[in-house]
């Protein structure tokens, strides 16, 4: 068995353009092409009626000790991915899954298409920190499905500061009984054209969720964020969407949403769009720092706040 | 000529929004002067301090600031500050999601360490600071940008006495025991002058300084007897 300090080095699943470049498994940890484990296990079949092309299969059958790395790079010029990547989280077990997506180079005109499910059983726990590094000609389409099972929880974070020339990125989260998600995406457009719809239902009683959306719009960036929630049981949700334009020509458009179908659920939004403070901008270079240096501190501020 | 002066304001005009705030200011500080600019609310003392340190709302119709002899009237905020041009603010603004400690990496020209701040360091720049806070955030970045001139709007505001002795403490400690920084005091209560005892007073009424004085408590006493609205009448201000 490899040790923990190994596995820590290197990814657990690394696709460098179509072909699979490393696999890591450890023990209770199972991991397989996705087309593999299309055929091998017939419940995937159930959730995906046609046979998957490429991408990870992943399964967290018993407790780990360290956190699971995955990777996709593109690195080729032109390369079209077209992945499903599934993510099992067993009863009861607490992961971390650090999961990155990137081109190798800023102008490889690479197409990255991603169908994810991730589904956390039972009493689980995952914090999953999606990372995405693209170049300035990629065009980028992930569409992502959480199940929540009853009393699990979720963490997800998006962080996506080197966008591509077109993001297209689709979520939806079921959260069932007791389970809990908070959801974090930070967006720094540049020069880019973005799509975020995401959507949470939460389907049984006490479900909980955060989404949390903050929006950098520079460059000529064009940004567009529908976010839903959707109450179906005496549940809790919180949409906190924020934008922040730094130029003349870049637009950003939030459209939260909020649908009640129980009189018991508290839902709640607040949105907002600002352009950067001419106060705090002076404010910084009174202090030295250039307005380029003094626009970078205030947009990495609002993205982590 | 070579000049002495490390600041010289010459007959200076801005405007803001469109409206006139200053009104032919002259102004003139030696290396290692302490200087105090006294008037009442909305006479310009703040928009002269900010005109000093070069921020762009502010725009100079006429007239020169020179800095160690270098007119300095068009240069960017940065490039005063990297001239040793540094002010605190009476109001400063919130800076969402960037720790006072981030800040002073990017911005330290010194490494200083001011015990004060340390409960401050990890916090976000004057978010939910209190009056106190905020004056020694503000102080350690000013220290940590090694300066050649202060400018101090409204020190005492917002702080309890003991709280501006330690902070006059640790300026007179920091920056004046080399007599090397100037500092121009703004004020509109006068108390902070008796901490610093500046080496000329001005009083400065609509826009324009109108009285220097060298003797600042006589020129105090004489204020709280018979308040800003004599020293417009009175002829005897230079």
């Amino acid at each position: 068995m490899k040790s923990a300090k190994n596995v820590k080095k290197d990814f657990n699943f690394w696709q460098v353009d179509n072909r699979i470049e490393r696999i890591n498994e450890d023990k209770g940890l199972i991991i397989l092409p996705s087309p593999l484990a299309w055929e091998k296990f017939a419940w995937l079949r159930e959730w995906f009626k046609e046979k998957p092309k490429e991408g990870y299969f992943i399964w967290v059958k018993k407790q780990l000790d360290f956190p699971l790395s995955a990777c996709v790079t593109i690195a080729s010029a032109k390369v079209k991915q077209s992945l499903t990547n599934i993510l099992v989280i067993e009863k009861n077990i607490k992961a971390k899954a650090n999961v990155m997506c990137h081109a190798a180079k800023n102008d490889l005109a690479g197409t990255h298409v991603a169908i994810g499910k991730l589904v956390l059983k039972e009493g689980s726990f995952l914090e999953y920190n999606h990372v995405h590094k693209w170049g300035e000609k990629d065009l980028v389409n992930p569409d992502y499905q959480f199940v929540l099972e009853k009393d699990s929880r979720l963490i997800y974070n998006y962080q996506n500061l080197f966008p591509a020339k077109k993001l297209n990125l689709v979520n939806s989260v079921i959260a069932k009984k007791n389970s809990s998600a908070q959801i974090s995406f930070v967006v720094n457009g540049d020069n880019s054209e973005i799509s975020l719809n995401e959507e949470i239902v939460l389907k049984e009683e006490n479900a909980q969720a955060v989404l949390k959306l903050r929006l950098v719009g520079r460059k000529n960036s064009q940004i567009t964020a529908k976010s839903r929630v959707v109450a179906k049981a005496p549940v809790k949700g919180h949409l906190d969407c924020q934008g922040l334009l730094v130029d003349e020509k870049s637009t950003i458009s939030l459209t939260p949403e909020l649908v009640c179908e129980n009189r018991m659920a508290q839902i709640t939004h607040e949105a907002s769009i600002g352009r950067i403070s001419e106060e705090e901008l002076n404010y910084l270079r009174m202090r030295g720092l250039t307005e380029s240096e003094a626009i970078d501190l205030i947009v990495s501020g609002f993205l982590k706040a | 000529m070579v000049s002495h002066s490390l600041l010289k304001i010459e007959n200076l005009f801005v405007k803001a929004n469109d409206k006139e705030i200053l009104k032919g200011v002259n102004l003139e500080m030696r290396p290692g002067e302490i200087q105090a600019l006294l008037g009442p609310n909305a006479s310009g003392k703040t928009a002269l301090c900010q005109v000093i340190s070069g921020n762009p709302k502010y725009l100079v119709t006429k007239g020169k600031i020179l800095f160690k002899g270098k007119d300095i009237t068009r240069f960017s905020p940065e490039k005063r500050a990297d001239l040793g041009i540094a002010m605190t603010w009476q109001w400063p603004p919130a800076v969402k999601g960037v720790k006072l400690s981030l800040l002073l990496d990017k911005i330290a020209r010194k490494k200083v360490e001011l015990k004060e701040a340390d409960s401050l360091l990890e916090r976000e720049v004057n978010l939910n600071f209190s009056g106190g806070e905020k004056k020694i955030s503000e102080l350690i970045q000013i220290l940590s940008l090694n300066p050649k001139l202060i400018i101090l709007d409204e020190l005492d505001s917002g702080l309890d006495l003991k709280r501006l002795e330690r902070v006059v403490k640790i300026i007179k400690e920091e920056l004046l025991k080399d007599k090397k920084v100037s500092i121009l005091l703004i004020t509109h209560s006068g108390v902070i002058l008796n901490y610093f005892k500046p080496d000329l007073t001005n009083v400065m009424v609509n826009g324009r300084i109108i009285c220097q004085k060298k003797d600042y408590k006589k020129l105090l006493a004489l204020i709280k007897k018979q308040g800003y609205e004599k020293c417009k009448k009175c002829k005897k201000g230079f």
